[in-house]
């Protein structure tokens, strides 16, 4: 079984130096390094070393800037990497040893500036308000959260922490997305995700903006509590507790713009709602799915949610790559006209739970749904469907018709595979725009507007509902009662649930190791425990993070084999996935001579037939 | 926009090379206020300003953090690689997309190489290089600085588009026939006779060989001479190259030629022993190579005869006046870097060239002045690391034999012309304190009279080697009637090929003759690590012909697709992984690394060291990776010669991956076959 392995972050990765520096406050010849010093971590560096670290690499920054016309992305030295970000006069720079991939480096500290962005606002404004020592606070915060807790492989994807899917009965995962979608019944309700024990259950947001929303769910986890910050408590309890934060122009969009039901909504619809037909998301189609009806139901609408979920993520970040006929609805052709929630909710616990039983796929692992997908190949339909969709067909869905073609392919034998892959895979290529190297610079500091919205939390002990609300929302009293009462009862149901859940036990060590990321969803799937087996030293983690740097840096790419005197691993990348695989046992004795017995060659084929079983389809 | 620099400590420019747009960039920045025929001072000036801050931040996180830049990035996607050695800091800028920054480092390894090549020990004391590289005299900087600035951009040229430079493995003219001629022509005929004439003026000519643009087309080196390292015959071929650029396009030739004058199939691929002498001195009896030893100068203001600088001259322009180059030779225990040889460069005809490498008559001094400066670094080494306050036991072994030796040298300068008064008082200086009775012993306060004789002890080394010999002298070199005897003796043996080798050195192997055996293969690159040599099908992406891989973009994509390949493959290997299989948009691409005794047998694979991440670039010219792979594995196999083999290929994606890894076999096997003896 599949264990999201836990552990202590290590030392490879642990951020060694942090700091802002703001060079507006060290004009004249006379100032004092120390005075631009806004925050430095670790904080026990004696203020020579800090002055020393912040003068130097701020002034070749600024130098090198200069020359080049644009601000310095990277800097290296021989033991420590660093990731720059210069904006108006600040300068940040966060360094890690000199074997961290260059590209998580900088993810690292574009996570850790968006978070402040996220829960203060603007950089400026906040030292405006704010003494340092409070902010300071908060850096350390941010940055002990994105160091905290991941295992290696999580920590070399970046992804979300999920709960084990393979642990829980899917019904609980579409019971949470139930409590969110009626939430969204109230129309100061923009998303939301449900969280336990600092894991993420089901989500409506993006992988980035859950990231985000899951400090705040964290923090109060552990009861740390701010004097002068903004949290707000309730007429509700403690265990309800809401914050400002600030969202992005282009998040707040579509967050508004996602075409949740709100006709149906008990009141009035956003102005957005035709604004972006093309986004859809999670909720809605759980609904579609679930209250279709099962006379309507049929192998055909059997698109997974974690299918809209797709496209709804790959529209977020550029609509025109999924959908070459540009002409795109987001009706979906097979339920065209969802039905009321409210109704729905009257239908009761168990039609409800045979329906989800058929059709729920697990919003964590693609595999499940590949796999159904793949058993149902036989009656057509699907394929049917998908046959004409990368000539651009309208439904939108053309991510996931790819997975869907390929799994049509599986039945073919390896040769037939290899040619078809190879012409599906031009296809492929076209759609991988996205997987550039990240846009440099987020684009959340000062330059476009930040948003102020609220963050409410609704805490039943270790489950945690958080939405992201209209501001007024806190004001607005009988909305507020409406979203407490009518998910309190489920939430207490979810909670007693999960809890009662077992820990999986650790994946006794098979013959083979995997790991499965959904770059989409931000999610992995592996069978490697903790620690030692996770450790950066391990062949296969090792070579998954040089894979995984490689997959980055070069969109056509799409299979790779290598091979070490410790381990031969196989790694492989679609538009949505990365797949990586190491068998173990056999001879690893060999010359290296090329020689088609080689073992290691025949790594792509097992790892086809033996990951069908953790439902990761490589078809 | 790209920039090369080379700086002092100080921010001083030691060398710089830009192209148009990064001059054009830095003029716009500082306004274009040089006037006409000042454009160079005021320049160097502009870059000098501009990078100071950069040079100097460096010096201070060398100095505070005991840590240096190694690369920026901007979010434009320019690269700045920086790279210290000893005093000097090169940095090498490009904006415009076309170099990685592992080409970069690269580049700048390239550069260290090539200027140790010219410069030798002397670049082993950092304040007389800085005095080497920025000669006080403007007109001789300008000379000096074109001189290096052509070398840097014949690398990068090869770089980008010859494929033995870009795996760094000399390429040999496949002809089997004309090449076993060629060798016996150098060796019996114009090697000979060179040596044995009086007009050679002490000299003796070592290696002579003959290029084809960068192809190899024989290599003949006389019985007492020893191999010479693949670096410094890379780095030969670049100043060749430089000095008689081949012009790709106009020599181009009409496809009709081809197919009258290469042969075809396979065979016409394998060639006879290239020569002898090549293939003896670079067998298994050998001494394993040591490590160059590192010197390092910490002192920049050690005291040296001011007026000995002055004699500095500059080259005079005759075409006749061999370079002085500084190669590495095997000595019976051990080999020795950077000693002195005379460089004939001949053209023949535009694209050939015989090249001739000759031992100068005081180069056994060289030996001695070495081995000198080698035990006073080991001194200085042993003497840091010994504990504070203890005094080191009598120093090292041999120090007490150096003593004698350099005595003994010291009293041979005295009669020669070279000034060494400030060596004597150095060394008169050291013995006192280190041998006397009343001297300090060996302790750590010996250790800046160590530098300092280094310093002193290159000093007389650049006074020997790198100064022209005062016009007193007689020219230590071969007459020029005799280089030109041999030049017209070279040109009547090629005088009936000379033709058909320019289009053969195009058209070296051709992919049609792989065609048939191995379908869907597009390339392969294939190199011997043992003896540095790679064949790999030409791959010509000139406009006007056609190739098998079709006409300009075509061919420009797959060439590019090879080029990153390379650079992959090596970013693999460097975390030591040795087999490497990629499907990479329509292309299937494989890399094979594998070991051999010397009866072909395969040897198991084992570990690949893995190389941190700012350790030189992988290859031949920058660092001896591969000659390090192979003592590394030869820990293992006591008394076997392991050889070590590279193969590249790029598939068409559709081709079934057994099928490609059986060419791939095959392709090994028949390139490499021991019992049919290949062309390496």
């Amino acid at each position: 079984s599949s264990v999201m392995a836990e552990l202590m972050p290590s030392d490879s990765r642990r951020c060694s130096y942090f700091f802002l520096y703001d060079g507006s406050k060290v004009k004249g010849e006379g100032d004092p390094t120390r005075d631009g010093i806004c925050y430095f971590y670790p904080e026990e560096t004696s203020l020579d070393k800090q002055e020393l670290l912040c003068g130097q690499l701020a002034g070749v920054g600024r130098c090198v800037s200069e020359l080049s016309s644009s601000p310095v992305r990277v800097l290296r030295l021989r033991r420590n990497k660093f990731a720059i970000r210069m904006k108006d006069e600040f300068f940040w720079a966060l360094g890690c040893s000199a074997e961290v991939p260059t590209i998580r480096v900088c993810e690292l500290l574009d996570q850790l500036i968006n978070l402040f962005c996220f829960y203060n606002g603007s950089v400026r404004q906040s030292y405006q308000r704010n003494s340092r020592e409070t902010l300071a606070a908060r850096w350390a915060q941010y940055l002990s959260h994105l160091q905290s807790g991941s295992s290696e492989l999580q920590h070399i994807f970046s992804c979300l922490r999920t709960i084990d899917s393979t642990n829980v009965d899917p019904l609980l995962l579409l019971k949470a997305a139930l409590i969110l979608q009626a939430c969204q019944r109230c129309p100061l309700v923009l998303a939301g995700c449900i969280l336990f024990r600092g894991r993420v259950v089901s989500t409506q947001m993006s992988p980035e903006l859950t990231m985000k929303v899951m400090v705040y769910e964290s923090e109060n986890y552990a009861k740390v509590q701010r004097p002068n910050g903004p949290s707000t408590s309730s007429s509700f309890g403690g265990d309800v507790s809401s914050t400002t934060v600030f969202l992005t122009m282009s998040e707040l969009q579509d967050l508004q713009s996602a075409p949740v039901d709100k006709d149906f909504r008990y009141s009035h619809s956003t102005p957005h709602k035709d604004a972006h037909p093309k986004k859809t998301r999670l909720s809605r189609t759980l609904s579609e799915l679930a209250f279709s009806g099962s006379d309507s139901f049929g192998p055909g609408s059997s698109q997974s949610p974690q299918k809209v979920s797709l496209s709804h993520c790959l529209s977020e970040s550029d609509n025109s790559v999924f959908s070459p006929a540009g002409s795109q609805s987001t009706a979906d052709p097979f339920n065209p006209s969802p039905q009321p929630l409210k109704h729905q909710f009257s239908s009761g616990n168990n039609s409800e739970d045979t329906l989800y039983e058929s059709c729920y796929h697990s919003f964590h692992s693609e595999g499940a749904g590949g796999s159904r997908i793949h058993s149902e190949g036989g009656d057509g339909s699907v394929f049917e469907e998908n046959s004409h969709l990368s000539a651009g067909g309208g439904d939108g869905d053309t991510a996931c018709e790819m997975m869907v073609k390929c799994g049509n392919e599986e039945s073919c034998d390896d040769k037939v595979m290899v040619g078809e892959s190879g012409a599906g895979n031009e296809t492929t290529q076209d759609h991988r725009t996205d997987r550039d190297p990240p846009p440099p610079c987020p684009d959340n500091t000062d330059e476009s507007p930040l948003v102020p919205i609220t963050l409410y939390q609704h805490r039943v002990k270790g489950l945690v509902l958080a939405l992201l609300v209209e501001p007024h929302f806190l004001s607005d009293t009988p909305s507020m009662e409406e979203v407490y009462h009518s998910s309190l009862a489920s939430l207490n149901g979810l909670e007693a649930h999960l809890r009662a859940i077992s820990p999986g036990a650790p994946g006794t060590p098979g013959p083979y190791i995997f790991a499965h990321y959904d770059s989409i969803q931000s999610t992995l799937t592996t069978n490697l425990s903790g620690r030692p087996e996770g450790a950066p030293e391990h062949p296969f983690v090792r070579a998954t993070s040089l894979l995984h740097s490689h997959f980055s840096n070069t969109e056509t790419l799409q299979e790779a084999i290598i091979r070490s005197a410790g381990a031969a691993v196989y790694g492989t990348s679609s538009v949505a996935h990365e797949t990586y695989f190491q068998q173990h046992g056999g001879s690893l004795r060999n010359s290296g001579i090329p020689n088609h017995q080689d073992s290691a060659f025949s790594l792509p084929s097992k790892a086809r037939h033996r990951l069908l079983k953790h439902g990761v389809n490589l078809l | 926009m790209k920039c090369f620099l080379i700086a002092s400590e100080s921010a001083e420019v030691l060398f710089y090379w830009t192209d148009p747009e990064f001059q054009q960039n830095v003029q716009e920045k500082y306004g274009a206020s040089q006037e006409e025929g000042q454009g160079l001072p005021a320049f160097e000036d502009s870059v000098s300003t501009l990078f100071a801050p950069i040079i100097i931040s460096c010096s201070t996180m060398v100095d505070r953090l005991s840590d240096s830049y190694t690369s920026f990035t901007t979010e434009n996607n320019h690269i700045y690689v920086l790279q210290k050695f000893d005093e000097c800091l090169y940095i090498a800028v490009n904006g415009d997309g076309e170099e990685s920054e592992n080409d970069m480092r690269r580049k700048v390894y390239v550069m260290k190489k090539l200027i140790e090549v010219l410069f030798g020990m002397v670049t082993l004391s950092s304040n007389l290089l800085r005095k080497e590289l920025r000669p006080q005299d403007t007109a001789q900087r300008v000379r000096l600085w074109k001189h290096l600035q052509s070398l840097l951009e014949t690398y990068s040229h090869l770089r980008d588009n010859d494929q033995s430079f870009l795996v760094e493995a000399v390429e040999r003219l496949i002809h089997p026939t004309l090449c076993e001629q060629c060798i016996e022509f150098l060796e019996r005929r114009l090697v000979q006779q060179l040596n044995s004439s009086v007009e050679r003026a002490g000299e003796e000519v070592l290696h002579a060989f003959i290029l084809v643009h960068t192809k190899l087309l024989a290599f003949y080196s006389t019985r007492s001479a020893s191999r010479l390292p693949t670096s410094d015959l890379l780095t030969l071929i670049i100043m060749a190259q430089s000095m008689y650029p081949s012009n790709a396009d106009l020599d181009d030739p009409v496809p009709e030629d081809i197919e009258s004058t290469s042969g075809s199939g396979p065979e016409s691929f394998y060639t006879p022993e290239p020569s002898p002498t090549d293939r003896d001195s670079s067998s298994s009896d050998k001494p394993v190579r040591e490590s160059t030893p590192v010197f390092e100068f910490m002192d920049p203001d050690i005291q040296m005869a001011e007026d000995s600088l002055q004699t500095l001259e500059v080259p005079p322009p005759d075409p006749s006046t061999p370079r002085r180059v500084f190669l590495e030779i095997s000595g019976k225990d051990r080999p020795y870097p950077m000693m002195p040889h005379s460089m004939y460069c001949l053209p023949l005809w535009p694209g050939i060239t015989l090249v001739l490498l000759t031992k100068i008559p005081t180069s056994a001094l060289a030996i001695s002045v070495y081995k000198i400066l080698d035990a006073f670094d080991q001194l200085e080494k042993r003497l840091s690391e010994s504990q504070e306050g203890s005094a080191a036991p009598r120093g090292t072994p041999n120090i007490h034999d150096i003593r004698g030796k350099l005595d003994k040298l010291i009293k041979t300068l005295v009669t020669s012309e070279v000034q060494s008064a400030q060596l004597q008082n150095v060394w008169t200086e050291f013995k006192n304190r280190a041998f006397a009775r009343g001297g300090s012993g060996f302790n750590k306060d010996l250790i800046p009279w160590c530098k300092n004789m280094k310093t002193q002890l290159c000093g007389i080394y650049r006074q020997y080697f790198l100064i022209d010999s005062g016009p007193a002298d007689i020219p230590q070199r071969l007459s020029p009637a005799l280089q030109e005897r041999a030049q017209t003796m070279a040109q009547e043996k090629l005088m009936d090929w000379k033709d058909f080798l320019l289009v053969k050195s195009k058209r070296n192997i051709t992919m049609v003759s792989y065609l048939e055996d191995f379908p869907g293969l597009v390339h392969f690159i294939c190199v011997d690590r043992f003896s540095d040599q790679m064949i790999a099908p030409s791959l010509s992406i000139a406009e006007r012909t056609t190739s098998e891989l079709g006409k300009g973009p075509v061919a420009q994509f797959i060439k590019n697709k090879v080029w990153n390949l390379v650079s992959t493959m090596r970013c693999f290997l460097r975390k030591g992984y040795s087999t490497v299989t990629l499907r990479d948009g329509d292309f299937y691409f494989c890399y094979f690394l594998w070991f051999e005794n010397e009866n072909g047998y395969k040897l198991e694979a084992g570990d690949i060291p893995i190389l941190p991440d700012d350790s030189a670039p992988i290859g031949m010219l920058a660092w001896d990776y591969y000659r390090k792979l192979l003592r590394y594995k030869s820990k293992n196999h006591q008394g076997e010669v392991v050889k070590c083999y590279e193969l590249l290929t790029v598939h068409l994606g559709v081709i079934p991956t057994e099928i490609i890894l059986q060419h791939c076999r095959q392709l090994a096997s028949k390139l490499w076959e021991p019992s049919r003896n290949p062309l390496l």
